[in-house]
C-alpha cells in the first residue's frame, strides 16, 4: 500500500509540471551549466541596449533585430566592430575618443565596409560602379546591394532585375549574372559534398580553406563589373573547383571503403550467428 | 593427442571441462533472454579489446586529446574501425545490460536465494555508467567537456558534502586537464579492474546458487527451504549447448554493431563531437548520452536542485536494495498485478522521460 | 550429419575470414607506415632573394613565402591565413602581411596583430646549405 502512495506522488509531480517547464529549464541550465570562473561573461552590448529601448527613434529601433539576423551577427561582428565606440560603457559609447564614426555619408560606404573587406574595395573602387561614384556620387555601394545590417550570405541572385534596372538595362548584369552562374553551381554542389564530408568526421579544413579561396576570390573578381574579365577567369576557377573535387573524392572512396567493410563484417558475423544456432538448435533435440 | 594427455596428467583439465561444460546441467526452460548476461560480458570484452587499441594512439592531455582521436580516425589506418566499435559497442553494450536488468527483474530471479546477484548486478550498472561518463570526456570535444561539466555538477545540489564531491570528481573548480587525467586513470585502470572482480563474483554467484527458470513453469526448481540447496537440474541441457545459444547471440550483437557501423555511423557522433572542447563557449544543445536522459530529465522537471537530487538518490536506494524491499516469495510477476503495474509505469516513464529528456 | 558438416565449414570459413581481416586491420594500425604529406621541397639560390625582399613560391600546391629579413635571415610561411584561407600580401614597406578578406593582419614574425586570424600563420621548415635555401 505504501509503495502505491509513493508511485503516486513521483507520478503526481511529473503531471504538475508541464506548465513550468520551460521556466525550469530556464532555471535548470542556470543551475547546472553555470559556468565557473573559466569562461567568458556574456558580452555586454549598450549598442543593442539602447537601439533596442523605447526612447529611440522608430527608423533606428529596428536596427539590433535586423542585424541580429545578419551573417556579422553568427560571425560576432557586432556595432562597435564597423562604426567604432565603446560598447561596454555607455557614456563613452558615441564618443570620437573611443573611435566612434557614426553613419558613413553614400560616398564614404565603400571604403567603410572596406577597412574589413580590402580586396572587394581594391576591385570596386576599378569598377564602373566605382568609378561613377568618384565621378558623380550618383552609384550603386556595398549598401545598395548587401543592405546595411541585415546582411545575409552573398548569393547570385542578389543581381536581379529590380535591382540593376534601378539605374540601368539589365543586359550586362544579365550576361554578368550567366558568366558567374556557371562557377556558382560547381561552388554550390563542393560546399555540399564538404558539408557531408565534414560532418561524417573527415578531417579537411586544408580542402576548406582552399575551397573558401576559390569562392571568395570568384566573388570578389565579380565587383569588378567587367564581365569579360569574369568570363575569362571562369575556365581557370573551374579548373581550380575540378582540382578540389578529386581530392575530395577520394575521401568519399575511403568513406565507402569503410562502408562497405563494414557490412562485410556485418555479413560474416550473422551467418555464423545463424549457422551456429542451428547447430545448437539440432544438438537440442537431441 | 599426446599435448592432452601432458596437460591432463597435471591439471586434468579433461576432466574439469567436461564438469564444467558437459555434465553440469542447465534447464531446458531457460529461454533467449538468459543469454543476455553473456552477450554484456562479450561486450565488455569487445570494448576492453578496442579500447586498448586506441590507448596506443591516444593521448590523455587537453591539447592533444582530440587531436589524437582525429589522428586515429583518419590517418591511422584502420583506426575508424577501433574507435567505431568502441563507440557503437558501448552503447549497445548499455542498452543490452538494461534489457538484462529489465529481464531479470520481470523473471523475479532476484529472489531468495538470489539477492546477492541482484546487489552485485547492480554495482556493476553503476560501474559500467561510470565507464560510460568517465570515457565520454576523453575526446575532449565540445560535448564530452559540457556534458561532463553538467554531470560533475549534479552533486552540489546536496549540502556541505556536495561541493568536496563535485570538486574531487573534477579536480578543481571546473573541468580541466585535472579532470580528464583522473577520468582517463578510472577509465582505463580502476574501473577496469573493479569490474573484472565484480564480473568474478557475479558469475560466482550464479553458479553457487544454480541457475534460475522462468516462474511461469509448473515446477518451480524448489521452495525455498532453510539452509543453502544449489539448484540442479539432471534432466536439463549441458551447459556446453547452452553457451552454443549464447555465442550464436553473440554473433548477432556483433553484427549489429558493424550495421550500426555501416549505416548509421553518425548515430552515437553528433556535431558537437567534431568541435574541439571550448571551455569559453557553450554549445546550443547539450544533453547527456541517452542512458543519463531520464535522470537528467528528472532533475530537469523537479522544481528544487537538492529536492531533485535527494530523489534520484532515493530511487537509487531502491534499485539497489530491491530484493531485501520486494521479499515476497512469488516469484511469477504476472500473478502480482500491482508489482506488474509498478513495473509496466516506471518502465513506460522511464521511456517517456528518455524521449522528452532528447529535447 | 550432412547438414551439421556444411554449417561446421561455413562457420569455420565465415570464422576465419573474419579472424584474419581483424588480424589484418590490427597489423596495418599497430605499425602504420609513416607518411610524409606532400614531401616535396624548393631549392632557392641564395642571391635570388636580396636582403630586405621576397619571393613566392608554391610548394605542395600551397603558396609560400620567401623573407629575406634584415639582420634576421630567411624565413619561409605558408600564405594561407589562418582565417578562413584567403591568400594574404605581404607588404615589404610595413613588413606586415594583410589578408584581403577580412583585413586580417599578421606582423613579419607570422604573429596575428589584428582581425579574426585565430592562429599564427604556419611556418615552412627552411634551411641553407652553401649557397642555396632549400624549403619544406
Amino acid at each position: 500500500m505504501s509503495k502505491k502512495i509513493i508511485l503516486l506522488m513521483i507520478f503526481m509531480l511529473f503531471a504538475n509540471s508541464a506548465p513550468a517547464k520551460e521556466e525550469w529549464k530556464r532555471a535548470f541550465e542556470e543551475e547546472y551549466l553555470k559556468i565557473l570562473p573559466v569562461g567568458e561573461p556574456e558580452k555586454v552590448s549598450v549598442c543593442i541596449d539602447c537601439h533596442k529601448s523605447e526612447i529611440m527613434r522608430p527608423e533606428l529601433r529596428k536596427i539590433p533585430s535586423e542585424w541580429r539576423q545578419s551573417w556579422h551577427a553568427e560571425n560576432n561582428i557586432s556595432c562597435h566592430d564597423c562604426h567604432g565606440g565603446d560598447p561596454e560603457d555607455e557614456k563613452m559609447a558615441m564618443t570620437p575618443e573611443r573611435g566612434f564614426v557614426g553613419k558613413p555619408s553614400h560616398a564614404q560606404i565603400p571604403e567603410f565596409c572596406g577597412r574589413c573587406h580590402k580586396g572587394i574595395l581594391e576591385h570596386y573602387l576599378k569598377s564602373g560602379h566605382g568609378i561613377a561614384l568618384r565621378k558623380t556620387g550618383h552609384a550603386p555601394t556595398c549598401v545598395t546591394c548587401h543592405g546595411s545590417h541585415g546582411i545575409k550570405k552573398a548569393s547570385i541572385d542578389i543581381i536581379n532585375e529590380d535591382l540593376c534596372t534601378r539605374c540601368h538595362s539589365y543586359e550586362r548584369a544579365k550576361t554578368m549574372k550567366l558568366a558567374l552562374s556557371v562557377v556558382e553551381t560547381k561552388i554550390k554542389d563542393t560546399e555540399d559534398a564538404l558539408k557531408e564530408l565534414r560532418r561524417e568526421g573527415i578531417v579537411i579544413e586544408r580542402d576548406e580553406k582552399e575551397f573558401f579561396r576559390i569562392h571568395a576570390e570568384f566573388r570578389a573578381l565579380f565587383h569588378t563589373t567587367d564581365v569579360n574579365l569574369v568570363k575569362d577567369r571562369t575556365d581557370e576557377f573551374t579548373r581550380r573547383l575540378k582540382d578540389l573535387d578529386s581530392r575530395l573524392s577520394a575521401y568519399f572512396k575511403e568513406l565507402n571503403f569503410r562502408r562497405n567493410y563494414s557490412v562485410f563484417f556485418m555479413l560474416l558475423f550473422a551467418g555464423m550467428g545463424g549457422a551456429i544456432y542451428f547447430i545448437y538448435k539440432e544438438n537440442k533435440g537431441k | 593427442m599426446k599435448l592432452m594427455d601432458y596437460i591432463d596428467e597435471r591439471l586434468g583439465l579433461t576432466s574439469l571441462i567436461r564438469s564444467q561444460f558437459i555434465d553440469y546441467k542447465v534447464p531446458k526452460e531457460i529461454n533467449i533472454f538468459y543469454t543476455l548476461g553473456f552477450i554484456a560480458l562479450a561486450g565488455f570484452m569487445i570494448q576492453a579489446i578496442t579500447g586498448l587499441f586506441l590507448l596506443f594512439y591516444y593521448v590523455p592531455h587537453p591539447d592533444h586529446a582530440f587531436s589524437s582521436v582525429q589522428r586515429i580516425m583518419n590517418d591511422i589506418p584502420y583506426g575508424w574501425l577501433f574507435r567505431q566499435v568502441h563507440v557503437v559497442g558501448s552503447n549497445l553494450m548499455v542498452a543490452v545490460v538494461f534489457l538484462h536488468l529489465f529481464s531479470v527483474f520481470f523473471m523475479g530471479s532476484y529472489k531468495k536465494p538470489r539477492e546477492f546477484h541482484w546487489l552485485v548486478g547492480a554495482i556493476m550498472l553503476f560501474f559500467i555508467l561510470t565507464f560510460c561518463l568517465s570515457g565520454y570526456l576523453l575526446p575532449w570535444s565540445q560535448l564530452s567537456y559540457w556534458a561532463t561539466t553538467v554531470v560533475a555538477n549534479l552533486p552540489t545540489g546536496f549540502p556541505y558534502i556536495g561541493d568536496i564531491i563535485a570538486d574531487t570528481l573534477r579536480g578543481g573548480k571546473s573541468v580541466t586537464g585535472l579532470t580528464l587525467n583522473r577520468f582517463f586513470g578510472l577509465h582505463v585502470a580502476l574501473l577496469p579492474c573493479l569490474m573484472s572482480v565484480l564480473i568474478a563474483i557475479h558469475i560466482f554467484l550464479i553458479r553457487r546458487t544454480g541457475i534460475s527458470i522462468p516462474p511461469w513453469y509448473e515446477r518451480l526448481e524448489h521452495t525455498p527451504p532453510s539452509g543453502y540447496r544449489h539448484a540442479t537440474y539432471p534432466e536439463g541441457q549441458p551447459f556446453y549447448l547452452f553457451m552454443l545459444k549464447e555465442l550464436s547471440m553473440v554473433m548477432f550483437y556483433i553484427a549489429m554493431i558493424f550495421f550500426v557501423i555501416a549505416f548509421l555511423p553518425t548515430l552515437f557522433l553528433p556535431e558537437d563531437t567534431l568541435v574541439e572542447a571550448n571551455p569559453s563557449r557553450t554549445p546550443e544543445h547539450i544533453r547527456p548520452e541517452w542512458y543519463f536522459l531520464a535522470p537528467y530529465q528528472m532533475l530537469k522537471l523537479i522544481p528544487s536542485k537538492f529536492l531533485g537530487i535527494a530523489l534520484q538518490l532515493i530511487l537509487l536506494l531502491v534499485f539497489f536494495f530491491w530484493p531485501f524491499i520486494d521479499r515476497s516469495p512469488e516469484r511469477n510477476i504476472l500473478k502480482r498485478p500491482k508489482l506488474l503495474t509498478v513495473f509496466i509505469v516506471t518502465t513506460f516513464l522511464w521511456i517517456i522521460l528518455t524521449i522528452t529528456g532528447g529535447r | 550429419m550432412k547438414r551439421r558438416g556444411f554449417l561446421l565449414s561455413l562457420i569455420s570459413l565465415f570464422g576465419l575470414s573474419a579472424l584474419s581481416s581483424f588480424v589484418y586491420s590490427a597489423f596495418r594500425y599497430l605499425l602504420p607506415t609513416s607518411e610524409v604529406s606532400g614531401g616535396g621541397i624548393q631549392r632557392i639560390k641564395k642571391d635570388e632573394i636580396p636582403s630586405g625582399r621576397s619571393k613566392d613560391i608554391v610548394l605542395n600546391n600551397i603558396p609560400v613565402i620567401v623573407i629575406n629579413i634584415p639582420q634576421k635571415g630567411y624565413v619561409a610561411y605558408s600564405k594561407v591565413c589562418t582565417h578562413l584561407g584567403c591568400i594574404v600580401q605581404f607588404d615589404p614597406e610595413k613588413r606586415v602581411f594583410i589578408c584581403p578578406c577580412h583585413a586580417g593582419t599578421f606582423d613579419i614574425n607570422g604573429n596575428v596583430i589584428s582581425g579574426p586570424p585565430p592562429r599564427p600563420l604556419t611556418k615552412i621548415p627552411l634551411r641553407i646549405e652553401g649557397e642555396e635555401i632549400i624549403i619544406g
